[in-house]
């Protein structure tokens, strides 16, 4: 862990603790930064936007069939919008041209147990939702 | 029956009078223009009726509606009209009937006896029409002056329905076999009779009874019959209708409708709401699932507003479930009656995608209505 995310990291230990939790569904109670740090925090590490684009563009297996990407429904380029399987439109990724994007704990966490279960057949680890996360907000 | 012996033109003319063979005015201008508005609005009934689809059914109102109209206004001509108009002058009674079948009449200028059952027959046949067609509408698809008036009733009148399309269009056979027989045997054009109005008089005609239009009372029965009529059936319309899909809850539309259409809880049984929401984690290949109480809020809103509480077409006809596929709306034998006629690839362009996202095509899915009125299928996008 670099010195210099110490504060920081503490500083979103106490948001995560006194903030988030408590008011997991509502909308505009964090961002994109805020969560980085904590799930960095609890990963031990810093989310690294490479290792997210990686990630978010391979073809994963153990998931559910119809799903082996996030690009399957996101496509390959977040700051365009994408498509459910349903044929419904899904906003662009990328909070530069989607500010709504990542402000939602409450959504974060369904959102991410629901598509890394159905691309990967498991939870997501925090390194990699602070990886993809990096990359999502850095675009 | 009045015989003059001699075929009497109707405006004597000096040309009719050099004439050897004196043109008689025998359909007035208002018999020949709803004789051919009638045969075009009923033609194109049928065709769209048998042909067209939900798709069309505007197009199958519009003409249904004028051909009503052109009844009316016909039946009222009956009473009010000129002499070969009215329903007195060729009433068909048994014993004029069996007279025209043994050959003992004479030519009849106007409608002869068999012709005249056809008229009434063509009548009451666009008016049966009109009344089941309405009755359907209103109990299938909740629109119109029979809306309040159940899936039930309309389900037998939309059989009815089409029964007397088919009909009609018997009658509309044996019409035209009539006509062609009547000309072959009377070596006259009796189609083009009724454009021009006028046919050529013969002795021993039976000529129409003596009677002038009375066009005040005429204009005022017509007027009081499509006023009174429009009013009365807007008042039927205006009965408070059960049955209706409950508007979507703001919890169902967020939750179900990040995804897809948060489809009305109208359109599946309880028995396959329970079981699609208890398998959430692996929804259609995907993971659905919700937080525990909201999972719980959802179910127990979608079992109360479930097809079991709504009379529209979709809660009827998609309530009995494939076993297999429970839960999945495309799959119900009802779904796939109504959808068979659309090939696959329709399903998967732009901007439908999927056969899951009906408002593609359906306008006021979200609504649980699916009125055809509302129905479009998008054409490809070029």
């Amino acid at each position: 862990m670099k010195p210099t995310l110490k504060p920081t990291l503490l500083f979103n230990l106490l948001i995560a603790g006194a903030f988030i939790v408590p008011m997991a569904s509502q909308a505009q109670d964090t961002s994109p930064a805020a969560l980085i740090e904590t799930f960095s925090l609890e990963a031990g590490r810093a989310g690294d936007a490479t290792a997210g684009q990686a990630f978010f563009l391979a073809t994963h297996s153990g998931g559910k069939p119809d799903t082996p990407s996030c690009t399957t429904c996101h496509t390959m380029d977040p700051t365009k919008n994408g498509q459910a399987r349903t044929g419904k439109v899904i906003e662009p990724m990328a909070s530069s041209v989607n500010p709504a994007r990542f402000t939602d704990s409450g959504k974060i966490t369904k959102w991410f147990r629901r598509n890394c279960n159905s691309v990967l057949g498991r939870e997501c680890t925090p390194g990699e939702k602070a990886d993809v996360l990096a990359w999502l907000s850095s675009l | 029956m009045a015989q003059p012996p001699q075929p009497k033109p109707a405006r004597p003319t000096s040309a009719a009078a050099l004439s050897p063979e004196p043109k008689i005015r025998v359909w007035d201008l208002f018999l020949r223009f709803s004789h051919w508005l009638l045969a075009l609005s009923v033609t194109i009934a049928l065709l769209s009726g048998f042909f067209g689809g939900l798709p069309k059914l505007w197009l199958h109102l519009i003409v249904g509606i004028t051909a009503l109209v052109v009844v009316v206004l016909r039946l009222t001509w009956g009473f009010t009209g000129p002499g070969s108009a009215r329903f007195a002058d060729f009433w068909p009674s048994p014993r004029a009937i069996m007279a025209h079948l043994a050959g003992r009449d004479g030519r009849h200028l106007g409608h002869n006896p068999l012709g005249a059952l056809m008229v009434f027959a063509l009548l009451g046949s666009v008016l049966a029409l009109a009344i089941s067609g309405a009755l359907s509408l209103g109990g299938l698809y909740k629109i119109g002056p029979f809306a309040a008036d159940g899936f039930a009733l309309g389900s037998v009148a939309r059989e009815a329905h089409e029964i007397f399309g088919f009909l009609i269009l018997a009658l509309i056979a044996a019409h035209l076999g009539g006509v062609l027989f009547e000309s072959l045997r009377g070596k006259e054009n009796l189609a083009r009779a009724m454009v021009t109005g006028q046919k050529v008089g013969r002795p021993g005609d039976h000529a129409p009874m003596e009677r002038q239009a009375r066009m005040a009372m005429s204009l005022a029965l017509g007027l009081i019959l499509l006023v009174g009529g429009t009013l009365a059936l807007v008042k039927l319309a205006k009965r408070p209708v059960d049955g209706l899909p409950v508007v979507t809850s703001s919890l169902v539309a967020d939750e179900c409708g990040a995804c897809h259409m948060a489809y009305p809880a109208s359109l599946l049984p309880k028995q396959a709401w329970q079981h699609l929401m208890a398998g959430l984690d692996d929804h259609f290949g995907e993971d659905a699932s919700l937080a525990p109480e909201t999972t719980v809020a959802i179910s127990q809103w979608l079992a109360a507003n479930a097809a079991e509480s709504a009379d529209t077409l979709p809660a009827h006809v998609f309530s009995n479930p494939d076993p297999m596929a429970l839960g999945q709306i495309t799959a119900t034998p009802g779904w796939k009656a109504l959808h068979h006629d659309i090939v696959a690839e329709t399903f998967k362009r732009a901007p439908i995608f999927s056969q899951g996202n009906c408002q593609a095509c359906h306008k006021d899915a979200e609504g649980g209505r699916f009125s055809p009125l509302a129905l479009s299928i998008p054409s490809p996008k070029k």
